[in-house]
């Protein structure tokens, strides 16, 4: 197996950890830039394969917008609600590490055996990616804040176009740009809403958010 | 051509209304696209319904099924566009809205048409991906458009819970691919050439992708225990959008799965995607009458019906056979009937100003109209005679009956419950006395003239379905019954 595409995909994967972690959101920013630069090296290299020009494009429009854009809107985040943007998690630190072995066991397991084996030569990298996918989700359901939701939502999608490139699966350059503009969507309009969410609420957490009574 | 003509007609009318800065002028814009789109859409209904119509792979192809569909979100969002320009002079005119919300509003409202008709009439399953996700960042701000905490709050449930499932449907989406090696990368693949190579998938790896598609795009139908976000998003929007998000959304992503369905029966055969749509279904069925009983809000009632809806689709799909047949027609009256309801909701509220059933009473002095037709409505969407969900949910629970009993006797419990339920939660609001200082009589004509209208369309197409829709919906069940 290649060392770089393996470095790469451990980088990815143990950013996802990393995630659940740290308790300071600038880092889990900056630990979001570094899994998309490692997505964007992987597309790269995608690029050097086919020399592709609209494939080079994608990776200027991933570089833009899962590092840079992505990187600017979180920071400016962490730094104007400062007080109000937790890092919390519901189950404690221990408990949360324990939860993402059990999920990484499971990605490992049979019942993704048949994913792991649609290319066999990278079948401990596509495991990789579905034991990304789970640990993302885990970060979204455990973590109080908002940042951590929106982050949790991102790494996911990393991980299922990490899966994507190593199952042979990666789309056309045209459906990588559309796929891209919808993130480049999604990622203004949770910049948006933090901003409202903050003004109502008073905090940019879930667990302050109680008005649905019913 | 007619794609084309949906897909620019409706980018134009937001474009449009995004410069103008006369309101009468914004209104006349989206209700001109509104009937333009309808014109385009029944006449690709008209085209696919033709003997040996073609289904050309091309960038746009709409099957029968798709056909249904499209016209469903034409004949709504016609409905939708007409009533928003009535609704939100009312609010305009209390204050609650001023002009640059209108303009939001209607450049939103078109494009979110705009991304349903797209997914529907795309031909490639990742458009189609990108199209629902549309729907999503589309309507997030028309959930919010009160700029309420509850209706931020259930805007923002709705963006992450969804843009979750989807990305979930997304990675089952890729797993379809697989039997197609390197060309997967190439061009845009459309469904045909998915079907053609489906023979060749894994049978492990087709379960899992559909497992992936149905929990994704199943949270975004709204089928239990996906369906959390569904109650508060309904709920908050303004009257005309919680029309367009129960009535037609919901149908788009499940044709999503239906779709996906296809390509998995092809190696798996129908029983396990089957079973599933069945246990969802039920399991949405049973969530839904158990909770309506304790609600106090009317939308969420409404909403909550959605689900049972969706759940009686996804049963009659599931058990195969004549449940398809029930099922199509199910989506179809559901389709008409519950923007009815959302409509007559939307006056009640306008006129009562709450959307607790506890602050209403006395529909039927303050706005009688209203109240009548809410009741037909209510008799409608229930199921109970003449009206046609009546026969499909007839249909379906025959169809159970005959294949899973045992789940047929619990989905007869559950439709009996939910009927106790909206019977007890609609009487409460359309008799008792009103309160004394709320004046009698309709706010404004088209306010009730539009789900009128949607209801007698459902009361005739229970007794008569034109040559059209029937070829339809037999083209449908051709492809879907398995």
């Amino acid at each position: 197996m290649n060392m770089n595409l393996q470095f790469l995909a451990m980088t990815i994967f143990l950013t996802t950890i990393f995630f659940h972690i740290i308790r300071r959101n600038s880092y889990t920013a900056s630990a979001y830039a570094v899994q998309s630069l490692a997505v964007v090296l992987l597309l790269f290299r995608s690029f050097l394969a086919t020399g592709s020009l609209s494939m080079l494009l994608t990776v200027i429009l991933v570089l833009a917008i899962k590092v840079f854009l992505a990187l600017h809107l979180f920071s400016n985040f962490v730094k104007k609600y400062k007080p109000g943007v937790s890092a919390t998690a519901y189950l404690n630190l221990p408990l949360t590490l324990i939860v993402v072995a059990a999920l990484s066991a499971f990605a490992h397991s049979r019942v993704f055996a048949p994913l792991a084996a649609i290319v066999p030569e990278n079948a401990a990298l596509l495991s990789l990616g579905i034991a990304g996918m789970l640990i993302s989700l885990l970060l979204m359901v455990n973590r109080k804040g908002i940042l951590s939701q929106i982050i949790g939502v991102l790494s996911l999608e990393n991980s299922i176009v990490v899966f994507g490139l190593f199952a042979g699966l990666e789309q056309s350059a045209i459906l990588q740009i559309g796929i891209m503009f919808n993130i480049l969507v999604w990622l203004i309009i949770t910049s948006i809403f933090s901003s409202m969410i903050y003004r109502h609420f008073g905090a940019l957490e879930t667990a302050e958010m109680t008005s649905l009574k019913e | 051509m007619e794609p084309l003509l949906i897909t620019g007609t409706l980018l134009l009318a937001a474009l449009l209304t995004l410069l103008m800065k006369n309101l009468r002028a914004i209104e006349l814009i989206s209700v001109s696209a509104a009937v333009a789109v309808f014109i385009a859409a029944l006449k690709i209904a008209l085209g696919a319904s033709a003997p040996r119509a073609s289904n050309p792979d091309g960038f746009f192809s709409i099957d029968a099924l798709g056909a249904i569909i499209a016209l469903t979100i034409a004949v709504v969002g016609l409905a939708a566009a007409v009533y928003s320009v009535f609704y939100l002079r009312v609010e305009m005119a209390k204050g609650i809205i001023g002009f640059h919300r209108v303009r939001q509003y209607f450049i939103l409202f078109n494009l979110f048409l705009l991304a349903m008709l797209f997914a529907v009439m795309v031909n490639n399953p990742i458009l189609m991906w990108i199209a629902i996700e549309s729907t999503t960042l589309s309507t997030v701000f028309l959930i919010s458009f009160y700029d309420k905490p509850t209706a931020l709050e259930a805007a923002w449930k709705y963006l992450i819970i969804n843009s979750t499932g989807l990305l979930l449907g997304f990675f089952g989406t890729l797993l379809y691919f697989t039997p197609l090696g390197e060309a997967a990368g190439q061009g845009l693949t459309g469904w045909k050439t998915l079907a053609a190579h489906a023979a060749h998938l894994d049978p492990m790896i087709a379960k899992i992708a559909f497992v992936f598609v149905l929990i994704g795009y199943g949270t975004k139908v709204g089928l239990a225990p996906m369906h959390t976000w569904l109650p508060d998003a309904h709920s908050k929007a303004p009257a005309p959008i919680s029309a367009l998000l129960s009535g037609v959304l919901l149908n788009i992503a499940l044709y999503a799965v239906l779709r996906f369905k296809l390509l998995t029966d092809a190696v798996t055969g129908g029983a396990f995607t089957g079973k599933l749509l069945l246990a969802f279904g039920l399991f949405s069925i049973i969530i839904s009458a158990l909770i309506m009983l304790t609600l106090q809000n009317y939308k969420r009632l409404l909403a909550y019906s959605s689900i049972e809806n969706m759940g009686i689709a996804a049963l009659g799909f599931g058990v195969g056979g004549a449940g398809v047949f029930a099922a199509i027609l199910h989506i179809i009256y559901h389709a008409l009937v519950k923007p009815a309801l959302f409509f007559l909701a939307g006056n009640i509220f306008l006129k009562y100003s709450s959307t607790k059933i506890s602050r209403i009473s006395g529909v039927i002095s303050a706005l009688p109209i209203t109240a009548v037709l809410f009741l037909a409505g209510f008799l409608a969407v229930t199921g109970t005679p003449p009206f046609g969900i009546f026969f499909t949910k007839i249909y379906v629970l025959f169809a159970c009956m005959t294949m899973y009993p045992l789940a047929g006797f619990i989905a007869i419990a559950a439709f009996a419950l939910l009927f106790i339920d909206f019977l007890k939660q609609a009487m409460a609001m359309i008799f008792g006395e009103k309160p004394a200082e709320m004046p009698m009589g309709e706010i404004s004509p088209p306010l009730w003239a539009i789900p009128l209208a949607l209801l007698a369309t459902v009361l005739l197409l229970s007794f008569y379905l034109p040559e059209f829709l029937l070829e339809l919906i037999t083209q449908a069940v051709e492809k879907y019954a398995l």
